[in-house]
Parts: structure tokens; sequence; C-alpha cells
């Protein structure tokens, strides 16, 4: 199968790299970066763990082949965070309990990030449609609604 | 000034590895990469029922690809499951089958340089198979004539003779069932049928292996116990024990699905020696769906009452049909049995009788609460039943014939058995009671309308561990090692996995509040086989129960050397020492008793012993617990019913739960509420149906086409209340039990109430899909109208 150049710019930083046609973005982010944080659950967008952002949209990795990234900058949960200081959202979510095994939590709060900045100010009803797509077998997505909330009340409180 | 230290038990910390899990840093077994791996793939059976008659794997070989059939293996038979005692296990499986017994089964595996080499390998092996006629009904298996699944199988080291597919037979019989119902007023008797369910845990099943240059094998898999894995994969390959490192990590859920040895770990084991190289081996999701499954039940249930009130007798018959393989239903219909007999008093006399059955389905495994979900179901159906029919308070009834404290608990079948101290069942039914009127709540026939709403009942629980003063037929110990480090740091090693629960952090607390360290100052060791005594398994809701109170020993001991260091150094008795947290100093000292400015810090003692090299403040062992305490639940759940669409929604819930002492209540009552949504879902949504010309899933194995309740069908935040009991148990580590597979006991008998006293009809089957509660509603509409 032939191989093509691409780039890909994430959370930041440029990579060049050589992929398959049938490769998907899912597998060069774990395999070849070796950000693992975004998670394989089914591969085919059954489930959210693979959750990654592209111009403040989320999108589910495992659906992208990798030469269609061409070009791309994207956010991964890697990505959210600025050294050690986690985002609003990723501290909401520690903080409230939002957490059980985890294996959701990368995708979920990429999903959340991307949520916010749809709408900085979401309603429980919309929170709970938006986290949909994202599966968690743990949680009862109860605390994570709670954490999205709280993250959207810190990011106003910030920006004044 | 140290006891403005608030202390760590009881309070809500952010979890320890909660900024490793949102920042995707955390390490599961399916990130593990290692240079130079090979991928691995299995062949699974496209048949319920073959035999393997010719295998050719030279095109898969020429393409260079390493390829493991049953010719390659140990061919020794086992469990995959070996938390009971070897005497009281089943043995019938190996690491490839010779038969392919169910569809999906692995028959054989490659290992390749790419996933997509290994994938196509694969496809490439020619298998000649003589299928044979499959039987997947319990009732038609257990018929002379049917589809044989075994010949022999065996029961510790005897060798057994496998009659009509009947896998086991478990009858138990304690007190005076016929006297019993003989006294009883009413007599009711009803059968109630719970389906299979996919763990759906997140992560698929996952090990990577890799040679080491010693000869030995480093293994990280998905696993709730570390040893399990180590010591059967050291049989399966004759290696010493010592040659085997199973490393802990974390895993992206499992509900009970690894407490055995996960059937792709050996596989990838295998390869990986065959191959000389490190393999990687990833259930694709599809395959997963195969892998293990919940058990089934068919529950027939007898139970006598008396005018006033009291249970005279019960009478169970339970039916299990567990697949292909045994995975222990033993134990299973003995927990089952005792999960039974521990709800309530019966008068003592109870009787149980079970009998599990082979068919060609995927093998069923624990899935969070052992039997004690299926169960609960079927029993506090009944007590709902008898409430209605004999116009009893549902509160009252369950008040004057639960076991609670001073009673005995059966923790783990009729092996395992303690007495109950500690009990928040009164609490949960009587303020329950009055938060949501239970008593005035609407009867069904008073409900019209195209939405109904109901209210509903039911209680629960769930033993914490599998220990009780007598040893059985179920293995329960911990261990632990701590060292205080010389700069007042404490490392902690435990053999003990964490599910997500906050098990971990939990033990963290309790060797931060027995040394009296900052819990910051804990740190949690990397742990494998080789550096930790044995846990059976963070199974059976024992994680802190049974691991903590192994960590507290050891902390208890630690202490004791610390004292006795300190007491050389300050010149002081240690009996006259204590310990004492001084948040201002960044860590532990040690004081002398009601004098505290003469301390010195723990980090200090440890240095100046090391100075004068009397050694290294540490500590290690093994503990058994001597109880098995049961955790209560309690469930009040109302529901809505849309009349003209049979969808069920739950607005609102209360839940109570008694952990004893909540080490950490924000993780309790996530765990209360993540279960509600399971529960949720197998009441009203999960199903999986077969379709039988191929013993294929109709799903698929798509998570699609298994529905499950996402964040918009739960309760909103302000209708989910948790309200943790304020009880202490007295054998726990400060006074704390478990929580985990109590929390989900009670949920579907509660639900299942609740639309009962909804719609006035009752369902004796899970789950009340829309089209099933449709065709009820008509069917009662028909009935009515004659």
């Amino acid at each position: 199968m032939s191989m093509h150049p691409i780039t890909l710019k994430v959370n930041g930083k440029p990579h060049t790299l050589l992929v398959k046609s049938n490769e998907l973005l899912v597998n060069v982010l774990r395999d070849k970066l070796f950000l693992t944080g975004t998670k394989y659950g089914c591969g085919i967008a059954e489930c959210g763990a693979c959750t990654i952002m592209k111009d403040k949209r989320s999108i589910m990795s495992c659906l992208v082949p990798a030469v269609v990234a061409d070009g791309w900058e994207i956010t991964t949960s890697e990505g959210l965070s600025k050294g050690d200081k986690l985002s609003p959202v990723q501290e909401a979510f520690v903080d409230l309990a939002a957490i059980q095994c985890g294996f959701c939590t990368p995708g979920m709060v990429v999903t959340a990030t991307a949520l916010l900045h749809e709408n900085p100010n979401p309603d429980e009803d919309f929170i709970r449609d938006y986290l949909r797509g994202n599966f968690c077998r743990c949680t009862g997505y109860v605390a994570m609604s709670k954490a999205v909330l709280a993250a959207a009340a810190k990011m106003k409180e910030e920006a004044q | 000034m140290n006891q403005m230290n608030e202390s760590v038990i009881g309070k809500n910390i952010p979890r320890s590895d909660g900024h490793a899990k949102v920042t995707g840093t955390m390490v599961y077994p399916s990130d593990v990469i290692i240079p130079g791996m090979m991928y691995g793939a299995v062949l699974r059976s496209p048949h319920p029922h073959a035999e393997i008659v010719s295998v050719d794997t030279s095109e898969a070989e020429r393409m260079g690809a390493v390829c493991l059939t049953y010719a390659d293996i140990n061919p020794i038979m086992y469990n995959e499951r070996s938390v009971s005692i070897p005497a009281a296990t089943y043995r019938d499986r190996t690491v490839l089958p010779s038969k392919a017994r169910h569809f999906g089964e692995p028959l054989m595996a490659v290992a390749a340089d790419t996933e997509e080499l290994a994938h196509k390998a694969v496809k490439a092996i020619k298998i000649e198979y003589k299928v044979l006629e499959a039987v997947y009904d319990p009732d038609e298996a257990m018929k002379e004539g049917a589809p044989q699944l075994y010949e022999n199988i065996y029961l510790g080291d005897n060798k057994l003779t496998v009659k009509n597919n009947i896998g086991v037979v478990r009858n138990i019989d304690e007190g005076d069932c016929a006297g019993g119902f003989a006294r009883a007023d009413r007599i009711f008797e009803h059968t109630f049928d719970l389906e299979r369910i996919y763990h759906n845990q997140l992560e698929t099943k996952c090990a990577v292996c890799k040679p080491e240059p010693d000869g030995s094998l480093t293994v990280w898999a998905t696993a709730q116990s570390i040893h399990a894995n180590r010591q059967l994969l050291a049989r399966i390959l004759n290696m010493p024990l010592s040659k085997l490192n199973v490393v802990r990590l974390p895993f992206g859920g499992a509900f009970g699905s690894s407490i055995q040895v996960n059937t792709v770990t050996p596989i990838c084991a295998c390869l990986a020696l065959k191959a000389g190289r490190p393999v990687k081996l990833t259930s694709a999701r599809e395959e997963d769906f195969y892998s293990h499954q919940k058990y089934p039940a068919r529950f027939t249930v007898k139970m006598g009452v008396t005018n006033d009130g009291v249970i005279t007798a019960a009478h169970v018959k339970a039916l299990i049909d567990f697949g292909a393989h045994q995975v222990q239903p033993l134990p299973f219909m003995g927990c089952t049995a005792g999960w039974f007999a521990s709800l309530y008093k019966y008068d003592g006399n109870i009787r149980f009788d079970g009998t599990a059955v082979y068919t060609n389905k995927t093998p069923c495994c624990a899935m969070q609460g052992y039997g004690n979900p299926q169960i609960n179901f079927a029993i506090e159906s009944m007590i709902d039943i008898i409430c209605e029919e004999m116009r009893f308070s549902a509160v009252d009834f369950r008040l004057k014939n639960y076991r609670g404290i001073g009673d005995e608990f059966w923790g783990q079948g009729p092996t395992i058995r303690s007495i109950i101290k500690s009990c928040g069942v009164e609490q949960s039914l009587v303020e329950g009671r009055k938060m949501t009127d239970f008593e005035n709540r609407q009867r069904p026939e008073d409900r019209t309308g195209d939405i109904r709403r109901g209210l509903g009942l039911a209680r629960g629980f769930h033993t914490s561990g599998t220990a009780g003063p007598k040893e059985g037929e179920v293995i329960d110990y911990s261990s632990a090692l701590i060292k205080i480090n010389e700069d007042g740091s404490v490392d902690l090693v435990t053999p003990v996995t964490d599910h997500g629960g906050g098990t971990w952090d939990a033990l963290k607390k309790i060797t931060a509040e027995t040394l009296q360290v900052p819990f910051d100052m804990v740190g949690l060791a990397p742990a494998a086989t080789t550096n930790t005594g044995y846990d059976v398994c963070t199974h059976a809701t024992r994680g802190v129960y049974c691991g903590g109170a192994a960590v507290y020993h050891v902390a208890m001991k630690v202490k004791e050397r610390l004292l006795e260091y300190a007491g050389r150094l300050m010149a002081e008795h240690a009996y006259n020492l204590e310990v004492a947290r001084r948040d201002e100093l960044g860590q532990g000292v040690v004081q002398v008793k009601h004098f505290p400015s003469k301390f010195m810090t723990i980090g200090d003692i440890a240095k100046q012993a090391q100075i004068m090299s009397w050694g290294t403040i540490a500590y290690t062992d093994s503990y058994r617990q001597r109880n098995c305490p049961p955790c209560f639940t309690t469930h009040f759940v109302e529901v809505e019913i849309d009349t003209r669409t049979g969808v069920i929604t739950v607005p609102k819930v209360l839940i109570f739960g008694d952990c004893g002492v909540a080490l950490n209540p924000d993780l309790v009552k996530g765990q209360l509420i993540g279960s509600f949504n399971r529960g949720f879902g197998y009441t009203v949504f999960e199903t999986m149906p077969l379709n039988e010309k191929t013993g294929e899933l109709m799903n698929k194995g798509l998570l699609t086409d298994y529905k499950t309740p996402t964040s918009a069908e739960m309760p909103k935040i302000e209708d989910v209340e948790v309200i943790l009991c304020d009880t202490y148990e007295p054998s726990g580590p400060y006074g704390a039990k478990g929580i985990g597979e109590a929390a989900l006991a009670s949920v579907q008998a509660a639900i299942a109430n609740a639309v009962y006293n909804a719609v006035g009809i009752r369902f004796y089957k899970l789950p009340i899909t829309p089209e099933v509660l449709l065709a009820a509603l008509k069917k009662k509409e028909q009935e009515a109208a004659k």
C-alpha cells in the first residue's frame, strides 16, 4: 500500500509523517505520536473515546483517515492543559469526582471543551444532549454535567 | 496545633489519579507500547459448535505471521477464575480449544509486525470444520439426545462425566421449609427471568507480553488480580512464578469481567513466547462481546407469609445458562443462595435448588454483584407482590423481616458467614419513606392518563469481601508493604487493583491516617507480582475492607517501629510517644504525648535511622479479614411512563448507601449514581438476542445495537439524591466497609416495582423495553374489556 507524507499540528506541535492510505488518525496519534490519551474503544464512532478537537469542534478520530487530516491543526486531551495547569473543564472533572475508571475521560473532556466553545452558557439539558455521543459505563454522567456547569461558571468568571 | 489538622477520613479529596486521567497521560493496558512489539489477532469460531478437522497455517506463515494453534499449546485444563480453592473449582478449558463451543470462541491466533498484517494472516488460515448441532436453550440442553458440549470435565483433581450438559448442581437446605410453608397463611410462587448482559467496559480486554533477556515474561494485562494472572500463566507456560511478572495497571472498567484471567491473556503470552518478541493483543469491540457476559438466571421463588406479616419459609429454584465454559457457576450459585438467604429471616427456613447448564453461548462470569442483582430482582419483586396483595406497608413488612444487626450474613455462599455488626437498613427505609411520602403514594388503579408516574422501592446489599471467621471455599487475604522515606514521604506498595471507584486513594488515606502524614506525602508505588505479596482480587467489594485492612495492619507495624526508633533518638519510652500530622511542616511528626513541643519529624527519624545504620522503617505482611459485613443500599425510584410509546423514564431517584464510614464520600456517591445508570439500562434496555441459526449475536457485537442509558436519559442533577447512612463498621479500617457491588443490587427491582405502581402491571422478566411494555398494556386493556 502506498505511503503518503502528511503534516499535522497536534497540540501546537508540528509533525511530518508517512502514513498509509488506510491508516486512521486515532492510530497515528496513539502508535506514531504516542499520544495515548486518545483512546480506542470501538473504532467505528460508537463510543466517543477517541474524541479530539479541530477548529474548536469535537470529532472522533477513528472516523478520519490520516491522509484526510493532512494540514490539520488538532487538540487532544494532552493539549488542553498548559504545563501542570489543568483547563477549567479538566479541573472541574477532577474536583467534582466526574471520573471513575477514567477511560472515557479524555474524550469526554475534549467533547465538553468543544461544548463550551460552542455555547459558553449551557444549561443542563444542553449538556446532557451534547455528551450523549460519549459513552461512559462507570459514572452515570450526573457528575459530568455538574463539572461542565462548574467549568462554564469558572470560565465566565475568569473572562470578566 | 496538630489537632487542627482535619482528618483525611471522610473528607472529599480530589482523586490522586485525576490529573493523569483528565490529561490522558494515565497508561492503561491498551496504551502499553513496546519497541519492536508485534500485534496479535485471534481467529474466532464462525460456528456455535464445530469440530476442527484440519488446519493449514502455511499461507499465514508465508506472510510472516507467527501462528498459534491447539498443537502449540500446553493442553492443561483450567478455569480462568481462581478465587475459589482448587477443590471447589471446575476445569473445562485450554488456552485454545480442540473444538469450538460457541460463536466467537478464540480458536487460533497469530502475531505479525503490524495489526493489518495480523488480521490478513488470520484470514489466510484455512480450517476445515465439522459443524455440529448447537443448543442454546438450557431446558433443551438438559433433554436426552441434546447436543453435548463435553464428555468430561474436572472438579479439582477429579474427572467427572457430564450428563445432559448439566455443569453444576447446587442444593442448599436449612431449617424446615415444609414446616414453614405449613404455618403460612398465604403461599406465593412466581418465576423471574433475567437476561444476559454485556459488561461493556469501555476498554476492551487487552494484554501485552514481553519476553525478557533473563527468560522471564513481563505481562501488562486487563486484570482485577495480578496474582491470579501470574499463577495461571505460570501453570500454562510451565514457568516458575519468579519468571512471571504481571504489572498492576489501571484498566478501563471491568465490572467483574476480569476477575478471571481474560481469555486473550494466555493467548498473548503463548504468542510472545513462540515469537520471542513482545506481542500486544487487543480485542476489538465486536470480539469483546463474545469474551464474557453476565450470568442470566431464571428463578422460581416460593414464599410463605402469615397474616401478621412474617415470612415463614422461602424456596428458590434457579436455572443458570452459563454458556460454553465454566467461569465458576458453582460459587455463583452458592453466592446467589447466600444473597437470597441473607435478605430476610424466613424464620430460618430456606431452600435453594440450583442447576447450571452448558449451552453453545459465550461463557458467563461475574458482573457487579455475582448473582445479587439477579436474585434481588426476584426477591424484592416478590416482597412487593406480597405487600400489594396482602396490603402490607412495603416499608414495615421489610423492617419486620430483614436480617440486620446480630443476624447471620452469608458473604460468599454457605461456607462464608459472619454476624452483622453495622446496618443502615432501618435509617434508609424510615427516612426514605418520609422523604418520598411513600405510604401516601397513589395506588396503580387510581393512576390515569397517557403519562403515568409510579413510585417504587427496593432494598439490597452486597458483602464486603469474602472472609469469615472460618475459612471456606473462597480464598481471601491481602498484602501490603509500607516504608517511611528519609524526607517524611511514605511508599505504599499494594497488589490491590482499583476499578476506578477510588480504592487506591482509600488505601492511601488509611496509610496517611495511621501514620499521621499528609495525604500527598503517601505515594502509591508501581507494583507487580514480583514485589508484592498475594491479594486474591479486587472483587466481592473487598478493595477497601480487605485490601484496606491489610494496609492498616502493616501501617500499624510501621508505626510501632517508627515510635521505637523515635524513642531511642528522643530518649523517651515509645509508649510515651505518638504520631501527629503537622501540615505546616509538610509531614508527620513523632511527639511526646501531651507535650507536642518535643517532637521529631518522621523524615528526620528515618534519616537518623539511616545514618546510624539501624535500617529502613518498613514492614510487609499479609492480613486476612475475619468478617464479611454487608453494605446496604435502598432505592426509592420514581418512574414516568408514556403509555402511548411504552418509554420508561426516571424523573427522580433517592438512593441510600450504607458503606460504614465513607472514606471519600464523593467517590462513594459516584459509585451509587453510576450503578443506578447501569441498573436502569438492565431494567429497560439491555438485551442480547441471538441468531439461532448461527449462534451469532443479533447486534453483531456493535454498541449501537446494544442500547445503554446515555447522559440524556439519566435523571437531572437535582433529581438524584444520595444519602450515606450514619454507620460505623467495627471490623473495617476506620469504620469502613464496601459499596461497589451493593450500589447496583436493588436498582432493577425498585424500577420494576415503580412500574407496577404506575400501570399496575407486574413484570417478571427484564428488560421492560417499550415493545414489552406496550404489549403488556394492550393485553391488560383487552382483559379489562372482557
